[in-house]
């Protein structure tokens, strides 16, 4: 997937000049002239989202807080007529990336953007990780997902067979198949990926 | 009794009027020039009253020396009033020795000369401190009763004793007194108004006057004069004439002080002074065939009797009009003031109207920078950009000719205006607050509206004044619900535009209060807003008023009358 920054703002003349700078700077860009317009057309593109503060109908705000709800969740820069600390505080509260008053260089936008794409880019990663790894836990037989419970909580093969009522042997068995299902060659590791899902919404098996 | 065979000619007033000039500013070196004039201008006097002088029996009609010496010392500071007196000795010698008056009694009359200067001069100081300007009736009143009752009337006894005792006068002491008073009288009446009125205008008054105004005077002038030469000064009236003739004048006279001002009507007066007792003295007109004792008393008295009302009349039409004028002037400050005030308020908005086509530009011209560095050239995109970047800046440009029209603080002006493009206008400047505000307009404008007549800045300054009105009533509502809408459309005889906004509205008894200066329900409001906007809406020859459901918002309407035709 492509990286693509999507810019709303209700002035045309001022969307098409942001359109034509960040195009120059090389990034793929989509413009709208309304919030409404951003997301009947809205495809789940990676990057960013340039939102002008003030626009008639939805507001920026509005916006950046339907964009937070949806399932495509990307990191937003405002951009504003004026600097009203009221506005940019909510805006930054909410997990905007930056908060820039026009007229602004192009440094200072193209920075903003690329940090944005970054974080976007760092957020995508760990979800798709999370979403691998819920995948591989899914691919458990019941028994294995017991032992790596047991295992992520720092107990031995001799607790484990007690707990479970078996072999210590046969738990060194379930335990090196989890392991590898898992595509980890620690515990570690184990631990590490147990933890990612953990923090995201992808359903890690109990 | 002042009896002066010479002849001579009267002070241009002119000459007064550039005169007073220095004594105006700080003193010393311009002292000089008052003291040459008055020298002048008084020998010159005293040889015009010696011309007005009855014969065979040496009456004088009319003695003006006394009168401009009292006139320039009304106009010059107090601390060089005796070089004043001082400069006018030489030219009363120099008048009065030629005449072979005893010398004994042109000392005497130069003092009762300076008696009367300086009793009316004092006692005008008394009460007007600086130099006297007959620009309000209180200061016409008091020179009537100072220089041209009381100064005359004390001084004229000291003159009749000096003539007693020095025993050039024939006749009874108050006999001389009367004649003294009447002849001091009018030259006070005449000459002293003229010096004083023409003083305060100066050139500059004279200058700023429009051409029309040269023509008018020119006519009247010339009106006058033709009339007063045939009742006064041809062969053709005499003693016999019917009294109703004497007022043949009086209809320029009336005319020069309802458009001439004081100092028309001043000089007016002087002209037909001048003209009358011309006639007299060469046994032409009306005021002959008595003796001169009684010829000169009774058209002294009528000259007096003509010219105090005229010049209390000029005086009080230009006071009238003075303070119109400071009344409008006022009103324009006043408009303009909360015109800026209320810019002020807006500035927010304006400052991001002006970012708006700045950021473009910016944008646009740094990104044509990145695709000519990357040798990336799309002419046809490069030709957009532009475009674009014209668009922006025509767009900054009329941003700023709007704000500069409503900042400029200038005279009223009336033209046809079509509402629709004044609400479009306005709606233009107040662009940047309606989208920061979140205010959506709705806007529904009738077709072919009638022109109306007015100004345009303070008609968009009423406007302006509604609309903000109506966000701020609406800065509480929710984000949807602050919708304006702005009707315009044809009514009766004229145009009504009214403005609804969805705010709380207000009740009944807040209305009249609403249009009283100094209201506000703002933080930072003046509280001029609206009574500002009526009074403006008022003297376009409209109406302004407001309507309010509690609840459901509040209404404000502007009727303006159309233009009309022809």
């Amino acid at each position: 997937m492509q990286d693509c920054v999507s810019v709303i703002d209700d002035d045309a003349l001022v969307l098409r000049s942001l359109g034509r700078l960040l195009r120059s700077a090389g990034f793929a860009v989509r413009t709208f002239p309304s919030a409404q317009e951003f997301l009947a057309g809205e495809r789940a593109d990676a990057g960013c989202v340039v939102i002008d503060l003030s626009m008639p109908g939805v507001g920026g705000l509005e916006l950046q807080s339907a964009l937070a709800r949806s399932r495509d969740p990307r990191p937003v820069v405002f951009i504003s007529g004026r600097g009203d600390i009221a506005s940019s505080v909510a805006a930054m509260k909410a997990g905007a990336v930056d908060f820039l008053v026009k007229p602004f260089d192009e440094q200072t936008l193209l920075a903003a953007v690329r940090s944005a794409v970054e974080k976007d880019r760092t957020a995508r990663m760990a979800r798709e990780e999370s979403t691998s790894i819920g995948r591989r836990v899914a691919a458990l037989t019941p028994r294995e997902r017991e032992v790596l419970a047991r295992v992520v909580d720092g107990k031995l093969n001799k607790q484990i067979a007690a707990e479970l009522g078996t072999a210590e042997k046969t738990v060194k068995v379930h335990r090196a198949r989890m392991m590898r299902k898992m595509g980890v060659d620690s515990l570690a590791g184990l631990v590490r990926a147990w933890t990612a899902i953990r923090h995201t919404d992808a359903d890690p098996a109990p | 009794m002042d009896s002066h065979p010479s002849y001579g000619r009267g002070p241009r007033p002119l000459t007064a009027g550039r005169l007073s000039l220095p004594w105006l500013g700080p003193m010393e070196p311009g002292w000089v020039a008052p003291v040459l004039l008055v020298a002048v201008g008084y020998y010159l006097a005293a040889r015009l009253g010696f011309a007005f002088t009855l014969q065979p029996h040496p009456i004088s009609t009319l003695w003006p020396p006394n009168a401009l010496l009292l006139a320039a010392l009304l106009l010059a500071p107090t601390r060089i009033w005796w070089l004043l007196l001082a400069a006018a000795l030489p030219a009363h010698l120099l008048a009065e020795l030629q005449s072979g008056v005893p010398t004994a009694m042109v000392l005497a009359w130069y003092a009762s000369n300076c008696s009367e200067a300086l009793i009316g001069a004092a006692l005008v100081r008394s009460l007007v401190p600086g130099p006297l300007r007959l620009h309000s009736f209180r200061n016409a009143g008091i020179f009537l009763l100072c220089c041209v009752l009381a100064a005359p009337l004390l001084s004229s006894f000291l003159d009749a004793a000096l003539v007693k005792l020095i025993g050039w006068g024939h006749g009874d002491y108050l006999e001389l007194v009367r004649m003294r008073v009447f002849s001091n009288a009018l030259a006070e009446l005449t000459v002293a108004p003229l010096i004083l009125t023409w003083a305060a205008l100066g050139m500059t008054g004279l200058r700023k006057a429009p051409r029309l105004r040269y023509l008018e005077a020119g006519l009247l002038f010339a009106g006058l004069l033709a009339a007063s030469l045939l009742v006064f000064d041809l062969a053709l009236f005499d003693a016999n004439t019917a009294p109703a003739l004497f007022y043949a004048p009086v209809p320029f006279l009336l005319w020069a002080a309802v458009r001439l001002g004081p100092a028309g009507t001043a000089s007016a007066l002087a002209l037909m002074v001048v003209a009358t007792i011309w006639g007299a003295v060469h046994g032409l007109g009306p005021f002959t065939g008595g003796t001169p004792q009684d010829t000169a008393r009774d058209m002294q008295l009528f000259l007096i009797a003509v010219s105090v009302p005229m010049l209390l009349l000029a005086v009080a039409l230009e006071e009238r009009t003075r303070s119109v004028r400071v009344a409008r002037e006022q009103r324009l400050q006043l408009t303009h003031l909360s015109r800026v005030a209320m810019l002020g308020q807006l500035s927010g908005g304006i400052a991001h109207e002006l970012n708006q086509p700045l950021t473009a530009i910016l944008s646009n011209a740094q990104a044509a920078q990145r695709f000519l560095a990357n040798r990336d050239v799309d002419l046809e995109e490069l030709g957009e950009i532009l475009r674009d970047i014209i668009a922006a800046d025509q767009r900054a440009g009329e941003v700023i000719r709007r704000l500069r029209a409503l900042f400029k603080r200038g005279e009223t002006q009336y033209q046809p205006l079509d509402a629709n493009e004044l609400v479009g206008e306005v709606l233009g400047i107040v662009h940047g607050d309606l989208v920061m505000r979140g205010v959506e307009v709705v806007l529904e404008s009738a077709a072919a509206l009638p022109p109306v007549e007015g100004d345009r800045v303070e008609l968009q300054q009423v406007m302006l004044n509604l609309v903000v009105n109506a966000c701020e009533a609406m800065a509480g509502a929710a984000p949807g619900g602050r919708q304006l809408t702005i009707r315009t459309r044809a009514d009766e005889d004229g145009v009504q535009i009214s403005f609804a906004d969805q705010g709380p509205g207000f009740q009944a008894e807040q209305y009249h209060e609403m249009f009283q200066p100094f209201y506000t329900t703002k933080a930072q409001g003046l509280g001029l807003g609206l009574s500002i906007s009526r009074s403006i809406v008022l003297a376009h020859g409209g109406r302004l008023w407001g309507s309010a459901t509690p609840g459901q918002g509040a209404s404000f309407h502007i009727f303006l009358p159309a233009q009309r035709a022809g």
